[in-house]
């Protein structure tokens, strides 16, 4: 029962990560219909920042992660003018393509820039956990799991309870509609890419000190969150969440008392899984081909 | 301005030699090419760069002493992006380069592994690092090891661990790439000839986020004694601090990661106490204490393994030219064979018929976060 509780704990805790990064996928898809494969690369550039701000230049670590976010709010801005914007008006395929290549540009860049060793970033809190019992609860991932919560509980109040967010929701469905109504839909979009990143870069910051500040951060977690924006159902909020938290789950379960060496694996095969039985996802809406 | 007919073919004769005598005069005053495989991006590009500097530090000192055969040395240098198609890629572009004499392959295994195929078809001295035994031991003639073998590791592992610190209950954590369970697969052996077979044999994929599994794996094993073969800093990193945070404080000898550089910064006190073989320790001769003292002047940093064998294979690899008198490959290999008792950064070398230079290990042990050198352990078969 202990192991059970270990694994569960460390478990939610990863899936968190994934659950953060994957909603950066979502919304950026509900918004444009492209999948942001530069996604991980936000989380990377966050970390660089957050290093360089409380490690090289010594700064407090709260004012370091809140001028990181909000370094990362204005890399939104220009991540959208630079990349998205200008092809705005194309087919789907050269607007992937060219996030493909952002994440290229982003990841050497970083590496010209800062070399390839890994750099350590420490923790939110001094302690590095707490001993609960059997159960060891290591503070980062609570306040992984923490922030991950107040998030769910902030998407909804913003996308519901709020004009803007109900301006986004109508952008993100029928961009025509919603700029008859007088939406604008750029800036619409606009919002969305600053909330993105900002989402990703959160990521970013609070899984450097478990995973380290490396070049191939981003990509590895993202790779992951693509897989739980699948399982949950892409394009839905709530989806990314749950499928991030399960993927998390089922690869500590499955390595565990499977295989650890197929620990990748568990997580690809619910993906495949989910992609032959279940292509919409958990929480996805059945798209009928209109004929 | 008249022209005589012998004029003519005076000048038709000096005009169609001329490219070929000046080619020929290039050739003399050109440098000797040594190519080299590495890392420049991907995963390891940070040992990459350490490869680089201790290839280059051999090189300076190598052109300083007057060069190989009176000709200055250049290394030309190609990114194998840490992966096998990439490393076959660059291998390939160096190979089509007919004036490069020998080359640098990787310190990972599995990299040498895929182009060794290749190796055997361009039939030039080919150097490595990558430390399982059977690379050389695969009929490839041109493969020449500067590090021990992993044969060695895993025993000098065991031999410390069950002779020095007395521990019999094994538990051995490997990577699953071929670096690490041929690794895992010699210290097993290594230790079941000792009469202590290893209660846990785990293995990992690399880049893992979360190693909870294993540490709790190896925890209800009752294991009394860890041993290790993980290939990246940052997994070694992030196993060490969750292995602590979990209350597994078993006593641990590792594979070179466990000691190298960037381990003892990314992990910090999680590392404190465990010892790790190394092939590299600063204090185990004069040879690398007088590398280690070069590398701090040009570098500002502690060199490890990564930096000391493509030193030491730059060094052994001129002098063998030097030796050979040419640059023909069959000599250069046979002068790297006929190399003995020659002091390297890494130890003594003592080339085996199979290509093999080194054949023992240093133990060294993290004493607070620095790397303190304890013991070598050298076997004579």
């Amino acid at each position: 029962m202990d192991l059970v509780l270990q694994l569960l704990f460390t478990g939610i805790g990863i899936g968190a990560v994934y659950a953060l990064v994957a909603l950066g996928f979502v919304l950026i898809f509900r918004a444009t219909n492209v999948v942001n494969f530069a996604q991980g690369e936000f989380s990377m550039v966050a970390a660089y920042l957050m290093v360089v701000f409380s490690v090289d230049l010594g700064w407090p670590y709260w004012l370091s992660f809140l001028i990181a976010l909000a370094g990362m709010a204005l890399f939104g801005v220009i991540f959208n003018l630079g990349v998205y914007y200008p092809l705005r008006h194309r087919t789907y395929l050269p607007v992937i393509i060219a996030t493909i290549g952002a994440s290229i540009l982003l990841s050497n860049s970083v590496l010209a820039i800062y070399g390839p060793q890994p750099q350590v970033l420490q923790g939110w809190f001094d302690t590095p956990g707490i001993q609960l019992g059997p159960v060891y609860l290591d503070s980062q991932y609570l306040l992984i799991i923490g922030v991950t919560i107040l998030l769910v509980l902030f998407n909804f109040w913003f996308f519901e309870r709020t004009l803007l967010g109900k301006k986004l929701q109508a952008t993100s469905q029928d961009k025509e509609m919603a700029s008859l109504l007088g939406i604008s839909v750029s800036t619409m979009i606009m919002i969305t890419f600053i909330y993105s990143a900002v989402l990703g870069g959160l990521a970013g910051i609070l899984v450097a000190p478990v995973l380290f500040v490396s070049i191939q951060m981003g990509s590895t977690i993202a790779l992951k969150a693509f897989a739980a924006t699948i399982i949950g159902g892409f394009g839905d909020v709530a989806g990314a969440i749950v499928g991030g938290l399960a993927l998390g789950v089922i690869e500590t379960f499955g390595a565990a008392y499977i295989s650890v060496p197929y620990k990748d694996g568990f997580a690809f095969l619910v993906l495949i899984a989910f992609l032959v039985f279940r292509p919409q996802g958990i929480f996805g809406e059945r798209v009928a081909e209109k004929a | 301005m008249k022209l005589t007919r012998r004029e003519f073919s005076a000048g038709l004769a000096a005009g169609l030699a001329a490219p070929a005598l000046m080619r020929s005069a290039w050739a003399q005053g050109a440098t000797i090419k040594i190519g080299m495989c590495v890392p420049v991006t991907g995963p390891a590009a940070e040992q990459g760069l350490w490869a680089q500097n201790g290839a280059k530090l051999a090189l300076a000192a190598v052109n300083k002493a007057g060069g190989v055969l009176g000709k200055q040395v250049e290394l030309v240098i190609e990114d194998d992006q840490t992966t096998n198609p990439g490393i076959v890629l660059a291998f390939s572009k160096l190979a089509a380069q007919s004036d490069i004499v020998a080359f640098l392959g990787s310190i990972r295994s599995t990299q040498v592994q895929a182009m060794a195929p290749d190796v055997i078809k361009v039939g030039k001295p080919v150097m490595i690092g990558g430390t399982n035994p059977d690379l050389t031991h695969s009929g490839n003639p041109w493969l020449f090891r500067f590090r021990p073998n992993d044969n060695y590791s895993g025993r000098v592992i065991a031999d410390f661990g069950v002779n020095t610190l007395g521990k019999k209950k094994w538990a051995i954590v490997h990577s699953t790439d071929a670096f690490g369970t041929a690794g895992g697969k010699a210290l097993t052996e290594a230790l079941t000839k000792l009469g202590a077979p290893p209660v846990l044999d785990q293995g990992y994929a690399n880049q893992s986020q979360d190693f909870t599994p294993v540490v709790l794996a190896v925890k209800q094993s009752g294991a009394d004694v860890l041993g290790t073969y993980f290939t990246f800093e940052n997994d070694l990193g992030i196993f060490a601090r969750q292995l602590r945070q979990l209350g597994v404080n078993i006593p641990w000898v590792g594979s070179p990661s466990v000691v190298a550089v960037s381990s003892t910064k990314l992990a910090g006190p999680a590392l404190f106490g465990t010892y790790g073989v190394a092939d590299f320790a600063e204090d185990s001769s004069d040879t690398a204490k007088a590398f280690g003292k070069s590398y701090r002047d040009a570098y500002k940093t502690a060199p490890d393994n990564q930096s000391a064998w493509p030193y030491d294979a730059i060094t052994i690899l001129s002098a063998a030219i030097n030796k050979a008198g040419s640059t023909d490959p069959n000599k250069i290999r046979d002068a790297i064979l006929a190399t003995q008792k020659f002091a390297g950064a890494e130890g003594e070398y003592n080339f085996d018929k199979n290509g093999d230079g080194l054949h023992g290990y240093n133990v060294v042990k993290n004493d607070k976060g620095k790397i303190v050198y304890d013991k070598h352990i050298d076997f004579n078969d």
